[in-house]
């Protein structure tokens, strides 16, 4: 739609500045509309704003910008320009008061963990292979299938609880699964025959960030928003949505102004889905309300400290593993970039300490927080505590929507109820409880204005559903993905994963064989020569009471039917239990390989 | 049987839809490769000569006429071999989509 049509009537409300907010306002205003967005905190960014104290920035989790999604890219550069930093990735483990190569790699991993720990791994990864656990409910299920046992104890269960705070045992696997479950067999098979012609850049080995971190990228969208004629109210809380039958008709907004109300004719909401459910007015159904309150979130708080020294250590951040500090990952944004410090002789450190809201690490003070991550930081060798001159504490509540037993169950009341409202939407990570990075995000907000504006009938829900699981994509061109799909779409109908019916196989092995041995003998018979026949009699050796004679020809007809039909029979048999075989082997080494970069997930 | 979570999670390799084979395809497939290998074995028997070039290998003139253990003998045995190969393999081929047909209906669908 041009700009032009943008002038109609209609009217919209954004709710929540983060990336999947901003992203729909950005595109409302490309498209000649006036959006007002309306975001709760005094900062923009959501989850994935950027604090500053002291002319430090300190990016809330650490936010790499890499997507395959070409829109979202575009949009990127097109706000920021040549604002972005390409920046080399290192991060690691920090396990039994060693370090690890992060993604795993084998040879690094086996050499930090000894001899005879390595060769336990060893066994417990033969027998978790061999012996598997038939249910694979659970996140440490599921792990333990495909690592063993001993493996999930050192490198997934620790970080996982600390992240999540529930045990891996009731974490569902689900979340983990879904990032690969559309790793169907035939990619696995290509990947293995399909070599990429031009060079590979991962998100593994590099991406791209902004030079003062992602709230640069919202701040600056925010101030286009401003200039064209749309307005991001900050500190602006809903407080309700009014609503008339299925349309949301306005929004009533608490300011420190005192509460405003606004109309509109399209509602686009990147609020926590259980907390827009509790705003309608008249209120949701009671089974959705009660849906909601089944709904939770993990929140985390970072605790920043200035240290007094012009380097630390060279990695972008580090999975803390150890259970002795509470700290569960540790960034450090001069890495990220060198102006997210303002003095180079300082480096800036976040603690991240992942908890619940209103737990006790949550209603610390500040500079009990300080203190401890100063003690903390000082116990894992990172820093001498004696150099952190200076700390501050910053918390984001509500950051990962939580994947436990029966989320799925509740989700899916609440997004009946959403998608049965004629002119709302919800998008973004928590207004859809799910697990989406910021490209996600952004994508939702970007699909929501299409099928506000032109009718589109973009399924929010799918995006993120049916994630690749390579992140990669090629220097120029189409990504070896594209390569897999070009090479399928030539290929046609791929058989080889399909079973050879045993049956059908041996019918036509019998047929074929009774024939060729039938007409074999009958043309010997025919031709009538004193030696005719020497040679084809010695099968007799074989099929007793064959001979080259007509009765005999009718035996081999038999004979045919039998024997070719067990032939092809257990042909058939071998073939497909060797190929599922196959095929199994094939899908565990490509979910291995997608497994090593796990906790960049998590 | 219900699927279950864990089946939605390890996704097997297709077993309910079985393998059609391309009947032409295989029988030009076997044709060439019995063609190839009856050329190759007779030029070879040829070149290494002797006192009775081919002898067991001859036998199969009774079967491919005018075939025999020499340079064009081995052409002729090509086109013959080619046809045997792929009217086998080509009437093997049929017979097993036409019985996976009926056991499980249109394989390719």
């Amino acid at each position: 739609m041009s700009s032009a049509e943008g002038t109609d009537e209609r009217r919209f409300v954004v709710v929540g500045g983060g990336p999947a907010g901003l992203t729909a306002a950005y595109d409302l205003i490309k498209l000649g509309y006036a959006p007002q967005v309306f975001e709760k905190s005094y900062t923009v960014g959501g989850i994935a704003r950027t604090e500053q104290y002291k002319d430090f920035h300190f990016d809330m989790g650490g936010h790499r910008f890499f997507t395959k999604a070409v829109e979202v890219n575009e949009m990127w550069h097109e706000v920021l320009a040549d604002e972005f930093l390409t920046r080399p990735r290192l991060s690691r483990i920090y396990y039994k008061k060693k370090f690890f190569d992060y993604p795993l790699k084998p040879m690094n991993a086996l050499m930090g963990l000894g001899f005879v720990e390595s060769i336990l791994i060893g066994f417990s990864y033969m027998r978790w292979t061999m012996f598997p656990s038939k249910v694979e409910d659970t996140f440490e299920q599921w792990v333990t299938n495909r690592f063993g046992r001993r493996l999930f104890l050192t490198f997934f269960k620790t970080y996982t609880e600390k992240v999540w705070g529930i045990s891996c045992s009731e974490l569902k696997a689900e979340w983990a699964a879904q990032r690969i479950k559309d790793l169907s067999l035939k990619t696995a098979l290509l990947s293995m025959f399909f070599k990429p012609k031009t060079t590979i850049k991962t998100l593994i080995e590099q991406f791209e960030y902004p030079k003062q971190g992602p709230g640069m990228m919202w701040r600056a969208v925010t101030r286009i928003i401003n200039e064209r004629g749309g307005t991001v109210h900050m500190e602006s809380d809903v407080v309700r949505f009014r609503r008339e039958g299925l349309r949301v008709v306005g929004v009533d907004i608490a300011t420190k102004d005192g509460e405003q109300s606004y109309e509109a004719t399209d509602f686009i909401s990147s609020m926590p889905i259980t907390e827009f459910v509790r705003k309608m007015d008249p209120p949701a159904p009671p089974e959705v309300l009660e849906a909601a309150n089944h709904l939770k979130y993990r929140d985390f708080l970072t605790v920043c400290l200035i240290v007094d020294q012009p380097e630390l250590f060279p990695d972008n951040w580090i999975y803390i593993h150890e259970d002795d500090v509470q700290v569960g990952r540790i960034q450090n944004f001069k890495n990220w970039s060198p102006h997210m410090v303002p003095d180079d002789s300082k480096t800036s450190l976040g603690m991240e300490y992942f908890c619940n809201e209103g737990d006790e690490l949550w209603s610390m003070s500040d500079a009990d927080l300080v203190a401890l991550g100063t003690k903390e930081i000082g116990e894992i060798g990172l820093a001498n505590s004696a150099d952190v001159i200076d700390g501050c504490v910053f918390k984001v509540p509500k950051s990962y929507p939580v994947y436990d037993a029966n989320y799925a169950e509740h989700l899916d009341v609440i997004k009946k109820y959403a998608d049965s409202l004629e002119n709302f939407q919800t998008i973004g990570r928590n207004g859809m409880h799910r697990y989406n990075n910021q490209d996600h995000a952004m994508l939702t907000g970007m699909y929501a204005v299409r099928n506000a504006v032109s009718g589109g009938k973009y399924d929010l829900w799918s995006v993120n559903a049916e994630q690749e699981y390579h992140e990669e994509v090629k220097e120029s061109g189409p990504g070896r993905n594209q390569q897999f799909v070009e090479v399928q779409e030539e290929l046609g109908e791929l058989d080889f994963p399909r079973p050879l019916d045993r049956v059908a196989l041996g019918a036509g092995m019998g047929v074929v064989a009774a024939l060729i041995l039938f007409l074999m003998t009958a043309v010997l018979l025919i031709q009538e020569g004193p030696l005719t026949g020497k040679t084809l009699s010695l099968l007799q050796n074989y099929l007793p009471g064959y001979s080259v004679s007509w009765p005999g020809a009718l035996l081999g007809l038999g004979y045919g039917i039998v024997l070719g039909f067990l032939t092809g029979y257990i042909f058939a048999l071998v073939k497909n239990g060797v190929w599922f075989m196959y095929l199994r082997i094939v899908r565990r080494r490509a979910e291995r390989g997608f497994l090593r970069d796990l906790m960049d997930y998590i | 049987m219900a699927q279950t979570q864990s089946d939605q999670l390890n996704p097997q390799p297709d077993t309910q839809r079985m393998l059609r084979i391309d009947a032409t395809l295989w029988g030009i497939t076997a044709g060439l490769l019995f063609g190839i290998g009856l050329l190759v074995a007779t030029n070879w028997l040829v070149i290494q000569g002797g006192p009775q070039v081919g002898k067991h290998l001859g036998l199969l003139g009774h079967y491919f006429i005018g075939y025999s253990v020499t340079f064009v003998g081995s052409l002729v045995g090509f086109v013959w071999a080619f046809v045997t190969g792929f009217v086998a393999i080509w009437l093997l081929v049929s017979v097993y989509n036409f019985v996976a047909l009926r056991r499980h209906g249109d394989p390719s669908a």
